[in-house]
């Protein structure tokens, strides 16, 4: 049973406690491995595990050409849609001020993305009291955000009404439906999160 | 969500908008990010007082968007590239 995390001390002193079991530790650890994927494609598929189908099954397991993402064609239909969502457009106004700002700027964001990500894996796969000082405290916090950002994007969350209208459709899913496992492993992320962010607000 | 609130109603709730300063920062409303790590973000980010975050985290949670910062358009893009590394869907524009 998971316990959420806490401030323990203040100011430059302070620092965050939780307790996650070894299959929750898995789980979100394995979400970030593919998030970190997603902005910073390896060569190789990653060999899939039983979550990682499921997921797969969203359009998770997609996997998307480094060589195309930094190019300067404002067609972005091809793009996938999670990538939009950890990278949006800047500007709505004008595309060309957008796709020049993704040019000057996304190779950056996807290797800060990634780094904090790979941090918050390594971190979850370390032992059960996870113990964190402010500076990895952040990078789990950002890296929350980007995995429940694309497991968002794959259950079709693009309004708040969305968020209600999932909830109530998870009612009547069939028992073996991924989508009732990726929105509980959804639900557990947002409290894992609040409890973290929380912290840190009050820190 | 409604995401479509007038014009006239989002600068008058940015804060600081000064009349003299042409590009702004907007944060969308999103159904993911929470209201406890928005707030942070622009505290965080920002320097904002947690009175303030907590507004400007409100008019995004209630209006559907806020103009977060104003200034020049260079520190817009840096705004909006740091507000994107922490996952808020954030923009930049002139303040027309």
């Amino acid at each position: 049973m998971a316990r959420g995390f806490r401030r323990k001390g203040r100011g430059a002193h302070a620092h965050y406690v939780a307790q996650l079991d070894p299959l929750e530790r898995a789980t979100v650890a394995g979400l970030m491995d593919q998030v970190h994927d997603l902005l910073d494609p390896p060569a190789p598929a990653p060999e899939g595990d039983d979550f990682a189908s499921i997921v797969a099954g969203l359009g998770m397991g997609v996997t998307v050409a480094a060589e195309d993402q930094a190019d300067l064609d404002p067609d972005e239909a091809r793009r996938d849609p999670a990538l939009d969502r950890l990278l949006p457009t800047a500007n709505r106004q004008d595309d060309e001020v957008a796709a020049e700002f993704r040019r000057l700027t996304e190779t950056g964001l996807r290797q800060r993305k990634a780094a904090a990500l790979q941090t918050a894996a390594d971190l979850l796969r370390g032992d059960d009291k996870l113990r964190l000082d402010a500076g990895q405290a952040r990078a789990v916090l950002t890296a929350l955000t980007d995995v429940r950002l694309v497991l968002g994007e794959r259950m079709g969350l693009r309004t708040d009404d969305d968020v209600e209208v999932l909830e109530a459709a998870a009612q009547d899913l069939d028992p073996d439906d991924p989508l009732g496992y990726a929105l509980a492993v959804y639900d557990f992320l947002t409290w894992l999160q609040e409890t973290l962010a929380s912290a840190m607000l009050d820190g | 969500m409604s995401l479509a609130p007038v014009q006239e109603e989002v600068t008058a709730t940015g804060g600081d908008v000064a009349p003299d300063t042409p590009w702004i920062t907007i944060v969308w409303n999103d159904p993911v990010n929470l209201m406890s790590y928005v707030t942070w973000v622009l505290q965080n980010h920002f320097r904002y007082s947690r009175e303030k975050s907590e507004k400007l985290m409100m008019d995004v949670h209630t209006q559907g968007r806020a103009v977060v910062a104003n200034g020049t358009r260079e520190a817009m893009e840096a705004d909006t590239e740091a507000l994107h590394g922490y996952g808020l869907w954030a923009t930049f524009q002139k303040d027309e």
